[in-house]
């Protein structure tokens, strides 16, 4: 999987809430076709800032994000879904009045009308919960449930990149170890996953690459074991996490 | 006392439902209480005016009433161009007005701007129509009685049977159409509207275009049952917004109902209080909804 091209390039990102005040500051990271890419570092690094800018819901200032070699830096993101570019926001990740077939219609409306009951049927054997609770709102879903729905939104276009931010937060330990399984089954059908995480004992045991942002900056960049495996670097930023590294969720 | 006061009621709800429809769409999709939409009531009737006289001219038998009705199809036809008229003067609006204000975040001056834009619109009216009445139909209609002491006119009839068509046809647009799931996506979560895919853009623009045809929709149904001046729209702003709250902010239903007890709770008064306590009917409305239930009949808390 080393040898494949990169799905997902971002090169000296610079972005942030306010002009003037970037939260990024310059960070580039690669994502590759079917592999796990985890961004760690401490409160305040500008991990879910970095995801929602390449999003396009936080203002770039400069930089370059390309999609499997496109420039879709000045993209609505409405028309990076569209192109393969999928976001998992931390909270308020589902439509909570809509009901759980209507979430994932309204993210299969980008696709053409032939295509979408086929994609909602794939998502609904990967997640088949969903399938049962079809008619519920999606307000009245359990944290692990709204979480996996809205993986599930995400995954209808058939995203080359998914990104999720803190997807983790809030769940119990059994419900993090059940969605990280569903993580590794859409990396091996090979699309790119980029993880921003607390959880970094979860994480890691899931990541093929990692990097660590601190202040808005690339800091270290490597593969679990080679990063956790320094206990300087387990100790200042992954906390402590040496023990977890290559193990499985 | 006669039961008439009772139609009548309905006939004023029916026009309040319509232009509280579009105030509620708007307000649950926007999270904008755009105080203009009075003047879109105006212009939409004014519109209709403008553009029923050269197609009356133009196709002579198009201005014969049709049936037992006072307008002929110039006028129908004219209210239809003018609702797709005032959806644009809505959008164009939102472009040179509100949206840039609402990229600054700038909710509050929005609304405090929707003012102006009111005014603004109203004065605008005047100067190209003056404040003369106008009228969409001079005939006489002989009222018909459909039950013990209460008589209505046919174009009372359709006004009612017109409401309830556009706001069932609102209804099932945003309850079972892709359109409507955009819209209600929008309403509840824009950021999270445009990660699942949702040209927000779009939607809002489509938002204030049926918030104006709907609005004009009213406009044209008021015109129908009382003189046309530019202050016809401002007059009637209260109301809507007493029956949109009443109903429960978002709710298409909800704002059927609510314009419906406000009509009648008007009525009512005028037949055992007194016509001077019309007016304060619906601030009576608007202040007891937001004591008791804020978040109206069939609103959602948030």
């Amino acid at each position: 999987m080393t040898g494949a091209p990169p799905l997902l390039e971002v090169e000296a990102l610079v972005a942030g809430y306010e002009r003037g005040a970037p939260v990024v500051n310059g960070v580039s990271i690669v994502a590759k076709r079917g592999e796990i890419v985890v961004l760690l570092g401490p409160n305040g690094a500008g991990k879910s800032t970095l995801v929602k800018a390449i999003a396009g819901l936080v203002p770039v200032v400069s930089g370059r994000v390309r999609l499997a070699g496109d420039d879709i830096t000045a993209r609505p993101t409405h028309a990076m879904v569209s192109s393969g570019l999928a976001f998992v926001p931390q909270t308020e990740n589902v439509f909570t009045t809509l009901t759980v077939t209507d979430n994932l219609k309204l993210a299969a409306q980008t696709l053409p009308s032939g295509q979408r009951v086929s994609r909602i049927a794939d998502v609904h054997l990967l997640f088949p919960d969903l399938e049962t609770q079809r008619g519920q709102a999606a307000g009245r879903l359990s944290g692990g449930q709204r979480q996996m729905l809205a993986v599930a939104r995400a995954l209808i276009v058939a995203p080359q990149v998914l990104m999720l931010d803190e997807p983790s937060a809030g769940l119990s330990p059994k419900v993090v170890h059940h969605l990280f399984r569903k993580l590794q089954e859409i990396r091996d059908s090979g699309v790119g996953v980029v993880l921003v995480e607390q959880n970094v004992r979860a994480a890691l045991g899931i990541a093929d690459r990692v990097y660590v942002l601190v202040e808005g900056r690339n800091r270290l960049e490597g593969a679990p074991g080679s990063l956790a495996s320094d206990p300087a670097i387990a100790a200042l930023y992954l906390g402590g996490a040496v023990a977890a590294a290559g193990e499985s969720p | 006392m006669t039961l008439q006061f009772l139609a009548d009621g309905l006939i004023a709800g029916s026009t309040i439902a319509l232009g509280a429809v579009g105030v509620t769409l708007t307000y649950s999709i926007l999270r904008f209480a755009n105080f203009a939409h009075g003047e879109f009531i105006s212009w939409g009737c004014y519109l209709t005016l403008l553009i029923a006289g050269p197609i009356g001219a133009w196709i002579a038998a198009s201005a014969d009433a049709i049936g037992p009705l006072s307008v002929g199809w110039n006028i129908v036809l004219a209210g239809v161009l003018a609702m797709a008229l005032t959806g644009l003067l809505a959008i164009a609006l939102d472009a040179i007005l509100f949206k840039p204000l609402r990229e600054r975040g700038a909710s509050i001056t929005a609304v405090m701007a929707s003012f102006g834009a009111s005014m603004a619109l109203r004065a605008l009216l005047e100067v190209l129509f003056s404040s003369r009445p106008a009228y969409l139909s001079r005939e006489l209609q002989i009222a018909i009685p459909v039950a013990p002491g209460i008589r209505v006119t046919p174009d009372q009839i359709a006004l009612v049977a017109i409401t309830a068509l556009l706001v069932a046809g609102l209804h099932l647009l945003l309850t079972r159409t892709a359109l409507g799931r955009s819209l209600r996506a929008v309403g509840e979560n824009p950021a999270l509207a445009r990660v699942a895919g949702v040209d927000v853009a779009r939607v809002i623009r489509l938002t204030w275009f049926l918030g104006g045809a709907l609005a004009c929709a009213s406009g044209v149904m008021l015109g129908l049952v009382v003189q046309i001046r530019p202050t016809m729209g401002s007059e009637i702003l209260l109301p809507l917004f007493a029956a949109a709250i009443l109903g429960g902010i978002g709710s298409v239903p909800g704002a059927l109902i609510g314009g419906l007890i406000v009509g009648l709770a008007e009525a009512t008064t005028v037949e055992l209080v007194g016509s001077q306590w019309r007016a304060a009917v619906a601030f009576l409305v608007l202040i007891s909804v937001l004591l008791i239930r804020p978040t109206g009949l069939l609103g959602r808390s948030p």
